[in-house]
This record gives structure tokens, C-alpha cells and sequence, in this order.
């Protein structure tokens, strides 16, 4: 698609607004986008966190085109890394796994850095606390009962005693 | 405060069971949709007992238009109606967009400049309904977001300024370059580009991942600070020009006899008279009263508000007998 407005490059900035009671719908080249003001958000980034960000991005989008012959699809999706480079939209959650190779210097171009700081949501909290806290329990009883029967057969009773009283008190 | 206008907190949360909106057929949406009503029904939170819901498919195009002119809803999200719905809480501080670029984007809306207050209601309710709803995360890349800019926090915080002393000085644009360092961008709202009419301006965070909601906040914050010290300075300034009081008295001349005044007009003597309020100038009307009128005169909102189609000079006509009306 050529852009609107020049009608030389290709459009690559898609703009939704709404101006004077009206929706509009505009497709320009990053140039004139930038004319008229916008820059994509993507765009505003090169200021700040790479010089060479133009060129990282048409990477992102440019470069990844040619098609693979065997591209790897997300199999929740059915995503191609080509379909994520072309929209600048990711699938799924799991194309983040799947493509996370791929993804990440974007990642990394776009906020300066790829690790999440800040609020978790409750599932993963509850994956993270409980499943891990209940293995340990179950471990260490598994031990402590190991122990006992190594106890007893060693005739050890005191030792095996409190081993007892100690797997009584973590059975509850 | 006199030159903040809103405050806004915007979360990105995805349902992992589903593709993103983009990759999403018309029933998965519509489940999309019915998914999030039911929980923002059973959640706990004051939303729950106190919404409407719209269904973008069932809104007219001036409904559609008027719900972005409120800054209830985007563009994007008007674009396409299919298995689209927005929930609102009566008062329209509380916003849920179901299917916009991601499954939920989340909305705090507040007068004035409070950004910590509208994060804690964000806050809350984002926690109720993570107690029904399996929203996709990752230990390391936060929220998934169907953008990659959005990825982290999903938190978009921003606030609405009015600042007509620096656009006059023609500082906007060069504060815009330095902002974009901070990791901050700063954008016209109602009009065009960069020199919109009324001088009003969003300032939002750019970057969610790596920065924790309360260190982008505490980010905004301070810029906003900085922003409207020097807006109120520039305008100290300005004020003592005879030139730039008579062009603040003569808005309200016209505001309060004009027939018929287009929407930049008024967007443009609006912001004058919010000007003459901020300096001083004018004490016998507060920024409140400007601000609704803003809203009001926002030409999709005044069709649904008439409730009736109106000619273009239809709505001149109106929109000088409400401001009329209003600073009499």
C-alpha cells in the first residue's frame, strides 16, 4: 500500500483518530507520519535508547520477510514468526516462547531492558509458592521417614523417638 | 490544579487461554467478551454492582465517536465493532475495553492530577478480577501483551496538561525531545498533531518493562511537577502583556455572544479563558466549569447528547448557546 499522502513510499504507519466528530483512518509512510506529527511508538524510541533503532526495526520488520520454507508456527496459534514481523503483533502468549529468541533483542531495543519488575499476577504467585512448598514438605518427610527406618534398623531408639515425633508433628 | 486536567491509568491483561484479539475469530471474541462480564459481575469490586455495558456493534457512530471524545474509549477501538464491548461504572471512572488491541485494557479516569490514588483503584480492581480470570504472565516479561511495547507492567499512566503559555513559546516541541529520553512521550489530544488547538496535551510513560508501576509513576510524577512549574512560570509571564490580556477578555466576549463557534474555535477560546484562570486574570469562573464544557461541546457528543442528527452548522449554532449558556 502506498501512503496517502506522498504516494512514493509505502505505507507503514497506520494512524486511527477521531477530529472534529469524525473517525479517520490514515495510512502514510514513516516520514510523513512524523511530518504530521506522529511518530510511532516505536520511532520515539530511537532517540532514547538506540541510535541505530531505525535500522534494528526494519530488521524486525524487513528482514524476517523473505519466508522460511519451514517456518516454525506457534502451535497454539498458528503463528509464523513472518505473521508477528509483518502485523508487529504477537500471536499468543505462548509465540513469546516460541520466538523468544527472535523477540527479545526487540525486546531489549524497545524498553532498554527484558526483565519485568513490578506486579505479579495471582496465578503465578500461587504457581510459585504452593506447588514448591508442598514438594519440599513432602521431601523432607520423605527423609525424616528414610531416616526413622534407617534408625530402627540400626537400633538406634532414641534417635528414631524423636525422628517419630518429628514426622507426627509434620503429618499434623 | 489549574493546568493538570485528568489523571489516567491504563492496564493491558490477556486471558491465556485465548489468542490475541488480532488472531482471534469472532467466537473466541464474543467468549472473550462474556468471559470478562462474568467476572467483573461475581469480582468483588465496585464495579461489579454499578456498570453498563455497551456493546460496540449496537452503538451509533456518534455513540462510538463520543465514547473516545470522553477518552472512555480509542480509536482502535471504535474501528471495528465485531466482538467488542466496553463496561463502564456509572460514573465513567472505571472503564474495562474487551478486545481493543489486547483482551482487557483496564481504565482509571480521574479529575485533576492523581496518579497514586488512580493506581490503587487500578490496582484493586485488576487483583479482583485476577481472582477469576487467568491472565497470561510470565516470570520474566511480565504481562504478555499482544504488543511488545506494552509487555511488563502493561500499565500506560498519564495526564492530561494544559499548557497554552509553552505552546506559545513553541516549547512543547522542543521539551518533547528531551521527554522521549526520560523514557516519557508527550502528544496533542483533541485536534491534530502537534500544535493542537486548545493547548491541551497527554504525557504518558513509554516504557513498562523493567520499571516497576510505582517507579514509572513516581517517574510522571516528577516530570509533571517540573512541566507545570514551568508552565505557571511561562504564564506569570505572559499575563503582564497587555497583548495576551486582552486576548484572554476578548475569549470570553466572544464565547458569551458568538452565534455559531466551530469546535477548534472553541476548543481555542476555551483554552484562553482556562489560561485567564490559571494567571488570574478571570475569578469569576473555575476550571471545572471549563473542562466539562470542553467535553460537552465535542461535536459526537453533543449529536448524543440532542439525541438527533445535527447539520454542521447545527452544531455551531448549539455548541454557542451551551457555552452561552453555561458563562452567563
Amino acid at each position: 500500500m502506498k501512503c496517502q499522502k506522498c504516494q512514493k513510499n509505502n505505507a507503514d504507519t497506520h494512524i486511527k483518530r477521531v477530529v472534529n466528530g469524525q473517525f479517520e483512518e490514515y495510512h502514510l509512510c514513516s516520514e510523513c507520519a512524523r511530518e504530521m506529527g506522529y511518530t510511532s511508538v516505536f520511532d520515539g524510541f530511537s532517540h532514547s535508547f538506540s541510535d541505530d533503532f531505525n535500522s534494528l526495526f526494519g530488521s524486525f520488520f524487513e528482514n524476517a520477510l523473505p519466508a522460511r520454507t519451514q517456518a516454525t508456527r506457534c502451535e497454539t496459534c498458528g503463528s509464523s514468526y513472518n505473521d508477528i514481523t509483518r502485523t508487529g503483533m504477537m500471536g499468543c502468549a505462548d509465540c513469546y516462547k516460541v520466538f523468544e529468541d527472535r523477540i527479545l533483542p526487540t525486546i531489549r531495543r524497545i524498553h532498554g531492558n527484558t526483565t519485568h519488575c513490578g506486579k505479579n499476577s495471582a496465578a503465578y504467585k500461587k504457581e510459585k509458592t504452593e506447588p514448591k512448598a508442598e514438594i519440599k514438605e513432602v521431601s523432607e518427610l520423605d527423609k525424616l521417614k528414610n531416616e526413622l527406618d534407617k534408625a530402627i534398623k540400626n537400633q538406634e531408639f532414641e534417635k528414631a523417638a524423636e525422628l517419630r515425633d518429628k514426622i507426627k508433628e509434620m503429618e499434623g | 490544579m489549574s493546568i493538570v486536567m485528568q489523571t489516567r491509568i491504563r492496564l493491558a491483561r490477556n486471558l491465556r487461554k485465548y489468542p490475541f484479539p488480532s488472531r482471534l475469530n469472532a467466537a473466541g471474541k464474543n467468549e472473550v467478551v462474556k468471559t470478562v462480564i462474568e467476572a467483573v459481575k461475581n469480582s468483588n469490586s465496585p464495579l461489579a454492582d454499578d456498570l453498563d455495558i455497551l456493546y460496540v456493534k449496537d452503538l451509533t457512530e456518534a455513540q462510538r465517536i463520543s465514547l473516545v471524545e470522553s477518552h472512555l474509549a480509542s480509536p482502535e477501538f471504535i474501528s471495528d465493532s465485531a466482538g467488542r464491548a466496553i463496561i463502564l461504572s456509572k460514573d465513567r471512572t472505571m472503564s474495562i475495553m474487551i478486545n481493543e488491541e489486547d483482551h482487557i485494557r483496564l481504565q482509571i479516569l480521574k479529575k485533576g492530577f492523581d496518579l497514586e490514588g488512580a493506581y490503587d483503584l487500578a490496582d484493586k480492581l485488576d487483583t479482583l478480577l485476577d481472582e477469576n480470570l487467568d491472565f497470561a504472565f510470565d516470570e520474566k516479561l511480565g504481562y504478555l501483551t499482544q504488543c511488545p511495547t506494552n509487555l511488563g507492567t502493561g500499565m500506560r499512566a498519564s495526564v492530561m496538561l494544559h499548557l497554552p503559555a509553552l505552546k506559545s513559546g513553541k516549547a512543547v516541541s522542543r521539551i518533547a525531545g528531551n521527554l522521549q529520553k526520560l523514557g516519557l512521550t508527550i502528544r496533542g489530544t483533541y485536534g491534530e498533531g502537534t500544535e493542537p488547538e486548545g493547548a491541551m496535551y497527554q504525557l504518558s510513560n513509554q516504557v513498562t518493562l523493567g520499571i516497576s508501576e510505582k517507579a514509572a509513576i513516581d517517574n510522571l510524577k516528577n516530570i509533571t511537577t517540573q512541566l507545570v512549574n514551568q508552565e505557571l512560570n511561562a504564564q506569570k509571564r505572559m499575563a503582564e502583556s497587555l497583548e495576551t490580556q486582552d486576548k484572554i477578555l476578548r475569549s470570553i466576549g466572544v464565547l458569551k455572544y458568538a452565534k455559531l463557534i466551530s469546535c477548534d474555535e472553541a476548543m481555542s477560546l476555551l483554552s484562553n479563558i482556562r489560561f485567564g484562570i490559571s494567571c488570574g486574570l478571570i475569578d469569576d469562573i473555575d476550571t471545572e466549569t471549563i473542562d466539562t464544557l470542553i467535553g460537552e461541546v465535542q461535536p459526537a457528543t453533543m449529536i448524543v447528547n440532542k439525541r438527533e442528527e445535527l447539520t454542521p452548522q447545527q452544531r455551531d449554532k448549539l455548541r454557542a448557546e451551551i457555552i452561552k449558556n453555561t458563562l452567563r
